[in-house]
């Protein structure tokens, strides 16, 4: 996943990789009980395993791979994985977009019939051109969001200070939108009933 | 004088000990978690403050109803795209 060469002193980047984990570490058990796993973690690399422990049976939902090359200097690179073999999932196979609903968030008001429900207004905090490619996390504190053109104007150095980069703070946020609002188990029954995804409830 | 309590929060995965009174609003401890960690890049309104079961946590709340328990503060997601 490395697409960097480690050009700050290896020290530092890996002083500052071992705080983040330190941190985890120090709170491991609260994070396990929302479902969050450190499955591997090796300078640059670190694998944590997110759950939805609210559902039952509970379920393994995805990883997340971190890679704090040049950290920080450089944001992480942020990807989301398959939690079995840690192949970032393409775009089609994402098990969730990590979708924010902007017309709350927001206060949008869209006029709508009476006794029709209001529709969402969706976006994704995953972002992707293709069906067929690697989506990235649209995500200031991200190194794919601070390298897309379209966020030339958002550079890494205006987040740097604030924590944006840091584990748990990007695992917070794909827990909100994306492990958070599942609340139950979506089923299609067919002959044999088939687990299709998740119903979920995207927050403002 | 109200009676001052320590309350462990934990910024962006590192924890803090922050001192308030038991009577004011938990909201009124982020500025100094924040301060106490270094991290003054952005400013307390951008910030969320969550209990470790990740449950958003109502800052007008007073002070002692969180003794004893670890608060979270993660910087806010932010529009994306």
């Amino acid at each position: 996943m490395a697409d960097l060469d480690q050009y700050v002193d290896a020290r530092v980047s890996r002083s500052k990789f071992d705080r983040e984990l330190d941190e985890f570490r120090s709170l491991e058990a609260d994070y396990r009980r929302r479902g969050w796993f450190l499955l591997s973690a090796e300078f640059p690399r670190v694998e944590v395993l997110m759950a939805a422990s609210q559902l039952t049976p509970p379920s393994l939902v995805l990883g997340v791979a971190f890679d704090y090359t040049n950290y920080d200097a450089e944001p992480p690179s942020v990807r989301l994985v398959n939690p079995f073999t840690s192949i970032p999932y393409l775009a089609s196979e994402l098990p969730t977009r990590l979708d924010r609903d902007v017309a709350a968030s927001q206060q949008i008001v869209i006029q709508v019939p009476p006794g029709m429900p209001k529709p969402k207004l969706l976006q994704p905090y995953m972002q992707w051109y293709s069906p067929d490619e690697v989506p990235f996390l649209c995500l200031a504190g991200v190194r794919e969001y601070h390298r897309h053109p379209a966020h030339s104007g958002d550079a890494w150095e205006l987040h740097r200070t604030s924590g944006a980069g840091r584990l748990v703070r990007i695992l917070e946020v794909i827990d909100r939108y994306g492990i958070e609002p599942i609340r139950a188990y979506s089923v299609q029954v067919q002959l044999v009933p088939q687990i299709t995804g998740f119903q979920a409830e995207p927050p403002p | 004088m109200a009676e001052k309590i320590t309350i462990t929060i934990v910024v962006n995965g590192q924890p803090t000990h922050v001192v308030g009174d038991t009577e004011a609003p938990v909201g009124s401890l982020i500025p100094k978690a924040l301060e106490q960690t270094g991290n003054q890049g952005q400013p307390p309104d951008n910030w969320e403050l969550r209990n470790a079961e990740g449950q958003p946590v109502e800052v007008g709340r007073p002070v002692r109803d969180f003794a004893g328990q670890t608060l979270f503060l993660n910087l806010r997601a932010g529009i994306g795209g």
